[in-house]
């Protein structure tokens, strides 16, 4: 029998394959279990209005016990986001991701999350310590353990 | 900002019904011995990379890369213990509080007085509740010990046992969709948790010793305990969630005291993963699964002494029953009463849940 992981993420894909994605969500690439990308963008009346962003979820044999490793992809094609809780590489602090992830999110509810994340900012601006926490941040978004400020935002 | 140079606290039990452990909190953390809550002491922090941020002041480091030390992940990291260990007899615990607070000494020697003389210790992950809970759980299914009965009708009983839990427990995926639970978030935990069910009646499994046996070795396997553990989180949430008017005055945020809404506190504290199992979890759990427990008090605390009980020096033990058919406030009626029946007993000291048994060993 396969992995837990496996067998959850393939009846994820299958759900996505026939019911589609959530306006403002498409699936990129999920060629394997382990590394899927979906981009996002807020439809409708905000401050992100006709930008795309593309997000990168890393699977542990765990998952989905274990939380994924999500971030906004930052390439040559894509950015993060400006928004006070994405910093400019990309990771994002949100409770969901760390101490709250819980197996009854999937990958499409945690990109609703984002997504709402986002289309309800006020304010267009990076986290006041992007800088710092750039600067040394884990390459793995998992390995930091961010202080959740704000659940509101 | 000094708040957050402090080290995690381990988790305490707050309830209203429950013995207070608030007053006593500084003389009984020093006095114990061994950490016995968690497995290891909670470090401070690590930093993980030292040359890159070792001249910065602890409040800088704290906002920077951090190490991985929120509750799942750090427990994740124990496995200096066994997710589900052997039995052991209660007087390897006692020794590990020799050096320390002799109240917990005498309450274990009362407990052993008693015939509670084996502890099987789970993992202090923030699932020990819930683990502990599933392995009793399915362990009283099965026949007690080889004792007066014939294999054959010991056989017997346990596939009937059995086979009714895993007929209730398919039942209860209605219970998780009708709260809004999708199917394809919690069959492979209930697929996995009947595969173990499944497992100890079918014709391979062996006699009594070699299934209980089994049954501790794939509780020991992380995917499938930890599916079990979350069926049973999944299970507990739709509970509080379909009767929101029996538990809603009951939820309060474990850190602040303050009032939660179901939803908040469902998601906070009872879907994800590492989060300790207070009084409402265990009243809705035990509600949801049916099933009657009793939570054996360890507190370290001194009972006021009673005239029925003329060996003064022993401490009492407190006995908290959780009835299934009693609903909510049933947690309060068998408080002190005497326990003599078998079923599923847990062993509760301060932050962490094991199981206790009458057995010695396995």
């Amino acid at each position: 029998m396969a992995a837990v992981s496996t067998r959850r993420l393939q009846k994820e894909l299958a759900d996505i394959k026939n019911h589609g994605t959530p306006t403002g969500i498409t699936l990129l690439k999920a060629d394997d279990f382990e590394t899927w990308y979906l981009t996002l963008e807020v439809l409708g009346e905000s401050l992100y209005k006709g930008e795309v962003f593309a997000l990168k979820f890393r699977f542990e044999p765990g998952y989905p016990i274990s939380s994924p490793a999500v971030q906004f992809v930052v390439d040559d094609k894509f950015r993060a986001p400006l928004h006070p809780h994405v910093y400019s590489n990309g990771h994002i602090c949100a409770s969901i991701l760390g101490t709250e992830w819980s197996p009854v999110l999937s990958v499409i509810s945690v990109c609703i999350t984002l997504q709402s994340m986002l289309a309800s900012c006020k304010d267009k601006k990076r986290p006041p310590d992007n800088d710092r926490y750039v600067a040394h941040a884990p390459e793995n978004p998992k390995k930091t353990q961010f202080v959740y400020h704000d659940d509101e935002v | 900002m000094s708040e957050s140079d402090l080290p995690p606290q381990p988790p305490r039990l707050k309830s209203a019904d429950l013995p207070d452990i608030e007053g006593t909190d500084h003389d009984f953390e020093n006095s114990v011995g061994p950490d016995h809550n968690t497995g290891v002491a909670p470090p401070g922090w690590v930093i993980t990379e030292p040359t890159d941020i070792s001249t910065l002041p602890p409040s800088s480091l704290f906002d920077l890369t951090q190490p991985v030390m929120d509750e799942s992940a750090f427990f994740e990291e124990d496995t200096q213990r066994p997710l589900i260990s052997l039995l052991e007899p209660m007087t390897v615990l006692r020794t590990e509080y020799e050096n320390g607070n002799q109240v917990f000494v005498k309450q274990i020697d009362w407990l052993i007085d008693r015939g509670w003389v084996g502890i099987r210790r789970t993992r202090g992950d923030g699932d020990c509740f819930y683990r502990s809970l599933a392995y009793a759980y399915i362990s009283s299914l099965l026949p007690q010990s080889s004792r007066s009965q014939p294999q054959q009708q010991q056989d017997d009983t346990s596939i009937i046992n059995v086979t009714k839990a895993i007929s209730y427990l398919e039942s209860t995926s209605a219970l998780l969709e009708s709260v809004g639970f999708q199917k394809l978030v919690f069959e492979d935990f209930l697929d996995l948790f009947v595969g173990v069910l499944k497992g100890l009646i079918s014709p391979s499994a062996g006699e009594g010793g070699r299934v209980r046996a089994k049954l501790v070795e794939e509780f020991n396997v992380a995917e499938v305990s930890n599916s079990i553990v979350m069926y049973l989180r999944l299970l507990t949430s739709a509970e509080i969630r379909s009767n929101p008017d029996n538990y809603e005055p009951f939820l309060f945020h474990p850190e602040t005291g303050e009032q939660m809404n179901t939803r908040d506190f469902c998601e906070g504290f009872v879907e994800a993963c590492g989060k300790e199992a207070d009084h409402v979890q265990i009243t809705a759990l035990t509600k949801a699964l049916k099933v009657d427990i009793k939570v054996a008090y360890l507190d370290g605390r001194i009972r006021s002494p009673s005239s029925s009980s003329p060996s003064s020096h022993l401490a009492d033990v407190d006995f908290v029953e959780f009835v299934n058919d009693e609903g909510i406030e049933a947690g309060d009626k068998g408080k002190g009463k005497a326990v003599d029946g078998e079923g599923i007993i847990l062993l509760y000291r301060p932050g962490h849940y094991d199981i206790l048994e009458r057995r010695l060993e396995d």
